[in-house]
């Protein structure tokens, strides 16, 4: 026994100075990777079309690509508006009816409670590209092609189970004390989901609907297939700059911003709740 | 009202949505695959053809077997890279420090970020002339100087791998910290003292101790490189020739370019078999867990 | 007025049964306590009186009317919760005044009643602080405030004292007893600590797996235990039980010779006797000579342990007494302060 604890050749402290050199270097590589990238994009954006490509670091900032993404015939503008709108709708529907059900999920027993809460989850395995078929041939019969009500009708399809869930995982960890009290002080049980429930949920309201409203924002497979000039929303903007006469880098990089910021905003803000999202409370 | 009818009531809604944005959707691409269905030709369905769809895509169509190719390949990839980085990268932000915390913080930036955007961006950066990226590794490994990354299948695919290594490495880092850091602290300390170097506490204590939460984070990361899409399309376009293209891009090109439905449906079943069969692995997975 | 009686009363969860045909009648205005082990169905009984809980059989009667079918808000009963209950984003005093509220109670109403039940339980300068802000006597408080202002027929508490310190539970324990006294509101009460059964009770009853073993007044549980459930369960330290027979009216177990317990001849019964009840003396003095297995000084007494062969009985002695570990001494009993009980039914047997 002994034996293993005799001084090795290299020191301990040597070792550990070593440990703590190769770890302070593969951290400050990962944060260059992550950094790096949206850094480039960013200052992609402030740049004269010879700059993108000098690859320059040092170059005159400019404000002219926004000028120009935002006029025709780019009209970033509209795209941002139904993204907001087709975002702000979809989760203003979405969290109100996923917190009812998450609610009864969480607190009541009944008859194939199970098997309707698999469905719920089972919904988040399916990819997009087998529901985009039939809607887009029924989006063609009821003449919801290339309209934001279509966008908000799919959208709905991702973002209610997936709040359904989170807002479950949420409402689970809160004991029911609270309510039972309500009820046993005289509450009806629809007074005791307004008064105490939403009340007690809210920060898992709000961090649902931040997170399905980051889905809602960055989705692009539903608005490519399903808009082609008026509902069009920033992520499927971005194609539209790679035309036949090249691709305009800086546009996109100046459209980049305005879909990246506010998103950044919105993630760092929930940041502490966000890691529980989207595994569903498979990790407590 | 009593609770034995609002409880009912309360799930209506949500139900309704799910059924008839998912399930009603599902099963009408389920009856479109057993048709002869092609927009080109027909605006409505036509008979139905039984299983013919399904036959060729599995017997005649290269196409298909291209895609489960590119698709394997990429999954394969994508999955170990992230689970590995993620892991080890998890275990050294377990400890606190200044720029622990940083680099904690700025994990969430590429999660939230829309992956259309990565994906045309990495393209630019990817760009023989003007790109970034093919500048700094060309500097780094002078044998990738000036590569056209995006029109050489092997580099092409490492490109399609790094962007969705990068769009959600972090965030999966995050979870395994999550995981990480509901582990009870005291059996790692017992093992210390008991004599086992840091890299034997890891394997013989940590590890199997996070290994719930290792197999959550790779199968859902294995759902998710199944349905990736938005990157094919802004990336690479599937190409050099269909050398990127995955079974989800093939499934839009059939319906969307040559706007056979009823081929494209028996193509999108196939990927949503599999991956129902991951999901209810993952259920499972879940429910025994949590007994 | 208001008794709570509980006909044929029983509650599975799934194969689980939790509460077992149970008959109970509570009588008007007594403070009767639920007592038992976790598990034992207790807190169960109680959430179905409030109607927390569906029975699954049985008839829930409060005050002569059938309130199977009633919600918790139409049985005018009140509830002390183990965690307390509270409301987290309401202030203390929103807390207290809900129930009024929801009786659609006038907001200056309701803000003078809120004023007289929080300085009742000394709550006041409390009142604008959330439940966070508070410690957890305090909390407890506000539970109980919220309970009295709704001057309910029945008073329901679930374990209310379980999360306070000793010192605090001491005294809230006098506080619920003089409430009680105030009011004179009939009173269930669950609880797993004996002390607070034994000191707040008109009657106690107490449950073990989903059935009432015994119901009595805290002197007819301690002192005229019904089986060797209650025996064993009520008393610090517990009762010994010790295997035996009968020979004439004479109690065999390993080196123990009891006599002077009627003059009956039976197999296996269990002789139980409270280690109060006992002393020690000199080898050859009493009953049976046994070896100390551990000697232990409590401040007010010692307690000794004795060992006949795995058997382990305890003794509280004077503080005086200090045998060593080992020595071998005699134990004396006093054959009045013995019970006996059937080691197949459990019941307790007439000496």
């Amino acid at each position: 026994m002994a034996a293993d604890f005799e001084a090795p050749r290299i020191s301990y402290a040597t070792r550990r100075r070593l440990a703590r050199v190769a770890e302070t270097t593969i951290l400050l590589i990962t944060l260059a990777i992550i950094v790096f990238p949206i850094a480039w994009i960013i200052t992609t954006a402030f740049k004269t079309p010879r700059d993108v490509y000098d690859l320059s670091i040092v170059f005159p900032p400019t404000v002219q690509n926004f000028v120009i993404a935002f006029n025709a015939p780019w009209n970033l503008g509209s795209k941002l508006v139904n993204s907001i709108v087709v975002s702000t709708v979809t989760v203003g529907i979405a969290i109100p009816i996923a917190t009812l059900a998450a609610y009864s999920f969480s607190r009541f027993e009944f008859f194939m409670k199970r098997s309707l809460f698999l469905l719920v989850l089972a919904t988040q395995f399916i990819p997009a590209v087998v529901i985009i078929l039939p809607f887009f041939l029924m989006f063609r019969d009821v003449a919801l092609m290339d309209t934001r009500t279509g966008l908000i009708i799919v959208n709905l399809a991702i973002v209610t189970p997936f709040a359904v869930w989170m807002i479950k995982g949420y409402l689970d960890a809160i004991p029911n004390e609270s309510e039972e009290a309500a009820l046993v002080d005289g509450a009806s049980r629809v007074r005791v989901i307004f008064d105490v429930v939403v009340p007690m949920a809210l920060p898992g309201m709000i961090t649902a609907a931040v997170f399905c409203f980051i889905l809602t924002w960055n989705e692009f497979i539903f608005a490519l297939i399903l808009t082609r000039e008026n509902a069009v929303t920033l992520p499927v903007g971005l194609i539209s700059f790679r035309t036949e006469r090249g691709d305009w880098w800086e546009l996109i990089a100046a459209s980049g911003i305005i879909i990246t910021v506010p998103m950044f905003m919105l993630a760092l803000v929930i940041q502490r709740h966000f890691v529980k999202g989207m595994t569903m409370g498979a990790v407590r | 009202m009593s609770d034995r009818l609002l409880k009912y009531l309360l799930l209506l809604p949500a139900i309704l949505i799910v059924v008839l944005t998912t399930v009603y959707p599902l099963a009408f691409s389920l009856i479109t695959s057993f048709r002869d269905w092609d927009l080109t030709r027909n605006l409505e369905p036509t008979g139905f053809v039984g299983f013919e769809n399904y036959v060729y895509a599995l017997t005649e169509d290269y196409d298909f077997y291209d895609a489960v190719r590119v698709t394997v390949w990429f999954v394969v990839l994508d999955v170990a890279a992230t689970v590995l980085i993620a892991l080890g990268l998890a275990v050294i932000l377990r400890r606190n420090g200044t720029l622990h915390r940083a680099t904690r913080v700025l994990l969430i930036l590429p999660f939230a970020m829309s992956p259309a955007l990565i994906g045309i961006s990495w393209r630019f950066m990817f760009n023989p002339e003007v790109g970034v990226f093919t500048y700094v590794l060309g500097v780094l490994f002078p044998w990738l100087r000036g590569q056209a990354w995006l029109a050489d299948p092997t580099l092409a695919m490492a490109a399609m791998v790094s962007c969705d290594v990068w769009h959600w490495m972090p965030y999966m880092t995050l979870v395994l910290l999550g995981g990480l850091a509901s582990l009870p602290r005291d059996s790692e300390e017992a093992a210390r003292i008991d004599g086992a170097s840091e890299w034997r506490v890891f394997l013989d204590v940590t590890l199997p101790q996070l290994r719930p939460v290792i197999a959550v984070v790779t199968i859902l990361k294995t759902v998710f490189a199944l349905k990736m899409f938005d990157q094919v399309v802004t990336l690479t376009g599937g190409g050099p020739g269909n050398r990127t293209a995955t079974l989800a891009y093939l499934v839009y090109r059939v319906a969307f370019s040559a706007f056979d439905m009823g081929a494209a449906s028996a193509l999108a079943w196939i990927l949503t078999a599999v991956l129902i069969a991951l999901g209810a692995y993952y259920m499972r997975f879940l429910i025994v867990k949590a007994h | 007025m208001a008794e709570i009686v509980l006909s044929g009363v029983t509650k599975r969860f799934g194969d689980f049964v939790a509460v077992h045909t149970l008959d109970l009648a509570v009588v008007d205005r007594e403070f009767l306590v639920l007592l038992g082990p976790s598990g034992c169905g207790k807190t169960t009984t109680m959430r179905m009186i409030a109607g927390l809980e569906e029975p699954s059989a049985g008839e829930i009667r409060i005050g002569g009317r059938v309130v199977n079918d009633l919600p918790p808000r139409a049985r005018d009963v009140a509830m002390v919760f183990q965690n307390y209950g509270l409301y987290p984003h309401m202030s203390v005093a929103d807390n207290i005044g809900y129930p009024l509220k929801l009786r659609g109670v006038p907001r200056e109403e309701r803000a003078a009643q809120v004023r007289a039940v929080a300085a009742k339980v000394r709550l006041d300068g409390l009142l604008e602080r959330k439940p966070a802000a508070l410690s957890g006597g305090q909390r407890q408080r506000v539970g109980l405030a919220r309970a009295l202002i709704r001057k309910p027929t029945v008073f329901l508490m679930d374990e209310p004292l379980s999360n306070l310190d000793a010192k605090l539970r001491v005294e809230m324990r006098a506080e619920l007893k003089h409430l009680h006294h105030e009011l004179a509101v009939t009173t269930v009460y669950v609880t797993h600590d004996q002390i607070e059964a034994m000191t707040l009770a008109t009657r106690v009853a107490v449950m073990n797996k989903g059935i009432i073993h015994q119901l009595g007044t805290p002197d007819e549980i301690y002192n005229e235990p019904a089986d060797l459930f209650v025996a064993g369960f009520i008393g610090s330290p517990a009762m010994n039980l010790i295997d035996g027979r009968i020979d004439d009216g004479t109690f065999v177990a390993g080196r123990l010779r009891i006599d002077g317990l009627g003059r009956s001849t039976r197999e296996s019964v269990v002789l139980g006797i409270r280690p109060e009840d006992m002393t020690i003396g000199p080898a050859g003095s009493g009953h049976g000579d046994l070896p100390v297995y551990s000697s232990e000084l409590t401040g007010d007494s010692t307690l000794i342990t004795l060992a006949d062969g795995n058997t382990r009985i305890a003794v509280r002695a004077d503080k005086t007494v200090r045998p060593a570990i080992d020595d071998v001494v005699a134990l004396r009993i006093d054959p009045r302060r013995c019970y006996l009980f059937d080691a197949a039914t459990t019941r307790r047997l007439a000496i």
